[in-house]
């Protein structure tokens, strides 16, 4: 109860469609989202190795048991498939990689719980480029000749033409047509799906886009019970007017203050923790002289996003920004300050559909074996990539985007670029596995952003956090369709388990129901490791044992390797991981139900 | 200029020149043009600045007038946010537009209605509610002719949609009997339920017409990507 049990099964080599049934115990165990992709991963990827720009990856579109439902918050589809990002130190196959979760806003999961589906799996490859279109049971695979080529702004303006308020859709840029690696998925004003990959995934499949409508909503096991919470959770939001004021008003752009404050902004490619010039682009000079609306992804009542617009030469662009991620690593970590030149920036990576944070991370990058003369103009094509250029960065973006000379190496990351370069440069080289890190910079709380990092599953990221409670907690809130932003609400008598109950039936204690997070972390775990990422690959560049800030909070604070050892270890120790290789011990498997993975 | 255009433009003008006027409802009379009106009409307005586009609305309108029967109990639905009478409308550049009948002291979508009335129910199958007030409608006696949907859409909001199933006109706000959803659950205070300006700014608009007045207020500028 309270999902279909049906995944939309589609085929763009064969051309095939089908609707594939989920088992209970899949559903039960696995929820949606991030894990029952995962699990869908797993069962479909039979052995490790395989090339992820293949058609054989299978690309999932995961709403979860709360999408469809207007629970607050509750808008959020993760997009899983094999990352086309990651590797590990000693390649075990040509093409280890990781799994990848991204994850989005907006309304593009509940339409796909409204047309009756659990989730989409996409496999194979079109022979020239087509989208998918979807009315409840009818669905057609469609030329998009006409399409290719259209950045995700205009692209979303043609669909909005074409087919109007009804329909939700997602869709790649030039950026996941020209298989730039980090490529992002977008859906109704550039929110994206932006790590791990996920786009260029979709590019190799030709596929331009998913356009859905639905009529449905699955019945619920206990309907009353539900109504219920649903009041409760509305009057939790709406009388916690502090709470909710703080995301309306500014949403994640107000840690661009806090966090420079406190020195854990990603500055000058993470050399330092403080931009001096964060007054310049934070939430209060934005509010006065960019943002103009602010506007919410489904039933949601916080509201974070923010439509921003300027004027004069970089003006003319309407885009949600800049907030935490987008305004740290396109301003901060690059010394970009220019409110005005940083939207369009912003708007510019959406527009192609390039991962905002590892673009951010490459230019930085760039930047600093630049200032190092590591690299010259010629490495560069001429583009005098500069801390603080915003012409020069915008130029960058376009050769990212387009894969043009300098740009078909930079569209590969900073590990690719290190290698290339050399002269130590892998030092400053920001990454985990291959995966660039988030705006969240390392040395101020060195053992929770090292562990965040370090052990993340689709390589660096900010949203894995350093406690395993609290990983495992973000893997139930990606696996139900919630937002983790609106996570605290959810608590004693609205909690997410008493909803899950309301909706399937299912009745968990707290600890049954922890567990199926820690189930989806360890089943992601163990794909990695079967592609062969061992204990070697969860580290950090080497800047963060070496470069303390020279100022702010944190200035000469530095963690060593030995306590990067001990804090792993304990961290494995907590998990039942082994300590040499960490693979999940077996007793482990055993207890969460994933014996199936020896 | 469009033909909708036109035809609101005469009908302010109307008012203009006629300087004020009495419709005739059944039994209701009241006074529309240059006066306030009295009291008598109420409506759905939109605050555009504070909508975000959550589209709460939609699916509480939704649950309120699709319940269900759950263990002999009526229970309000689930909500898919389709089936509100209030749409919200997103348009790149950003903005999201509410859009809910205007309840029109005028009518259009009533006078259009061809159905004689009966001479016993003075109604027609779209009909003002004497009691609420609202717009309501009779499926019983509906041909699926579409003159409502059509007047609306040429004049006014064009809230009327006919169900491509039973071709019956739908979208139609009945203000839930005087307590309306939308209202008490928009999270953002973006509604209110008030009497009916027909001067206001956005009064009887498209989501389209009022897109681009939005467009110009926050945006001012044609937007350009890659410019
Ligand atoms: S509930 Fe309020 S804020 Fe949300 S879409 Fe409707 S009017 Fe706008
Ligand atoms: S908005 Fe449309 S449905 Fe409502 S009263 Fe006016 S013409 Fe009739």
């Amino acid at each position: 109860m309270g999902q279909y049990g049906i995944l939309l099964d589609i085929n763009l080599t064969t051309k095939e469609i089908k609707k594939t049934p989920v088992s209970k115990s899949d559903l039960k165990n696995f929820l949606g989202g991030r894990g029952l992709g995962m699990k869908i991963l797993w069962d479909r990827i039979k052995k490790p190795g395989l090339n992820p720009m293949s058609p054989e990856n299978p690309l999932c579109f995961m709403p979860g048991p709360f999408s469809g439902l207007p629970i607050p918050s509750s808008s959020r589809t993760t997009v899983v498939t094999k990352s086309p990002r990651t590797s590990p130190e000693n390649k075990k196959y040509e093409h280890s990689s990781t799994v990848s979760y991204a994850n989005m806003g907006g309304f593009f999961g509940p339409e796909v719980k409204f047309a009756g589906y659990d989730g989409i799996v996409v496999l194979g490859k079109a022979s020239s480029p087509v989208y998918i279109l979807i009315e409840d049971d009818k669905v057609e695979i469609k030329s998009a000749l006409s399409y290719w080529g259209m950045g995700t702004d205009s692209f979303d303006k043609a669909l909005i033409e074409k087919y109007g308020k009804e329909y939700q859709s997602c869709y790649i840029g030039q950026g996941g047509e020209n298989l730039v690696p980090y490529a992002s998925i977008l859906n109704t004003a550039a929110r994206a799906a932006g790590r791990g990959g996920v786009g260029a995934v979709m590019g190799s499949k030709n596929l331009k886009a998913i356009v859905v409508k639905g009529t449905k909503q699955p019945q619920l096991a206990k309907h009353k019970m539900y109504l219920e919470l649903l009041e409760k959770a509305r009057t939790a939001f709406r009388e916690d007017i502090e709470g909710v004021e703080y995301w309306r008003s500014g949403g994640t752009a107000h840690a661009l203050q806090n966090s420079s404050n406190n020195g854990t902004m990603a500055v000058r490619n993470y050399r330092e923790g403080t931009f001096k010039e964060v007054e310049m682009i934070n939430t209060k000079s934005a509010r006065t002289q960019i943002w103009k609306r602010d506007f919410a992804c489904f039933s949601c009542q916080l509201a974070c996003k923010k439509s921003g617009f300027a004027k004069g030469a970089y003006g003319g662009v309407v885009h949600d920004g800049p907030e935490y991620e987008t305004g740290t690593m396109l301003g901060a970590n690059l010394l970009i300050s220019d409110l005005a030149g940083l939207n369009k920036m912003i708007a510019i990576c959406d527009d192609y559909g390039i991962d905002i944070i590892t673009t951010g991370g490459v230019l930085g990058f760039l930047m600093e074996a630049r200032e190092k003369g590591m690299i010259d103009l010629t490495f560069l094509d001429g583009i005098d990539l500069t801390w603080g250029n915003v012409d020069a960065s915008i130029e960058m973006i376009h050769k990212i985007a387009r894969r043009q000379g300098i740009g078909k190496i930079a569209s590969l990351g900073v590990k690719a670029l290190a290698q290339k370069i050399g002269k130590g440069s892998e030092e400053f080289a920001i990454h985990v596995k291959g995966h660039e890190l988030a705006a969240w910079n390392v040395n101020v709380n060195a053992e929770r952003m090292m562990i965040t990092y370090a052990t993340a599953n689709r390589g660096a990221c900010h949203l894995n956090s350093s406690s395993f409670s609290r990983q495992n907690n973000s893997a139930i809130q990606d696996s139900l369709g919630a937002c983790s932003f609106a996570g605290g609400w959810y608590k004693n008598d609205i909690s997410y388990r008493k909803f899950i109950e309301a909706i399937t039936g299912e009745e968990h204690t707290d600890e049954e129901f922890n567990q199926i997070g820690e189930r989806v972390f360890n089943l992601e775990k163990m794909f990695n490791y079967r592609e062969g990422f061992t204990r070697a690959d969860d580290k950090l560049p080497e800047r963060f044992f070496k470069d303390a800030h020279t100022y702010g909070k944190g200035k000469d604070v530095l963690a060593s390797h030995a306590d990067f050892d001990k804090w792993i270890e304990k961290y494995y120790t907590e998990r039942g991981w082994d300590l040499q290789t960490s693979m999940p011990k077996s007793e482990k498997l055993a207890q969460l139900g994933l014996e199936f993975t020896l | 200029m469009t033909h909708k255009e036109t035809s609101r433009r005469d009908f302010l003008k109307k008012l203009a020149i006629g300087g004020g006027g009495v419709v005739i409802l059944g039994k209701y009379h009241f006074l529309f043009g240059n006066e306030p009106t009295n009291g008598l009409l109420k409506a759905i307005v939109v605050d555009f600045d504070k909508c975000t586009g959550c589209r709460t609305c939609e699916t509480v309108c939704s649950a309120f007038h699709h319940p269900v029967q759950i263990d002999g109990e009526q229970l309000n639905g689930l909500g898919n946010p389709k089936l509100g009478n209030i749409q919200v409308y997103h348009f790149n550049p950003d903005v999201d537009i509410p859009s809910v009948c205007a309840n029109c002291p005028d009518t259009p979508c009533v006078n259009a209605c061809p159905v004689t009335a009966d001479p016993k129910a003075i109604r027609k199958s779209i009909y003002r509610d004497q009691l609420t007030q609202a717009i309501r409608t009779n499926h019983d006696v509906c041909i699926s002719c579409g003159s409502c949907a059509d007047a609306c859409n040429t004049e006014r909001t064009g809230v009327i949609k006919m169900n491509p199933k039973t071709n019956h006109p739908e979208h139609i706000c009945d203000q839930c009997g005087g307590d309306p959803q939308c209202v008490k659950y928009c999270p953002f205070g973006a509604l209110s339920f008030k009497d009916v300006d027909i001067k206001g700014a956005y009064f009887g608009l498209s989501p389209q017409e009022i897109a681009e007045k939005l467009f110009e207020r926050y945006y001012e500028a044609e937007e350009v990507i890659n410019g």
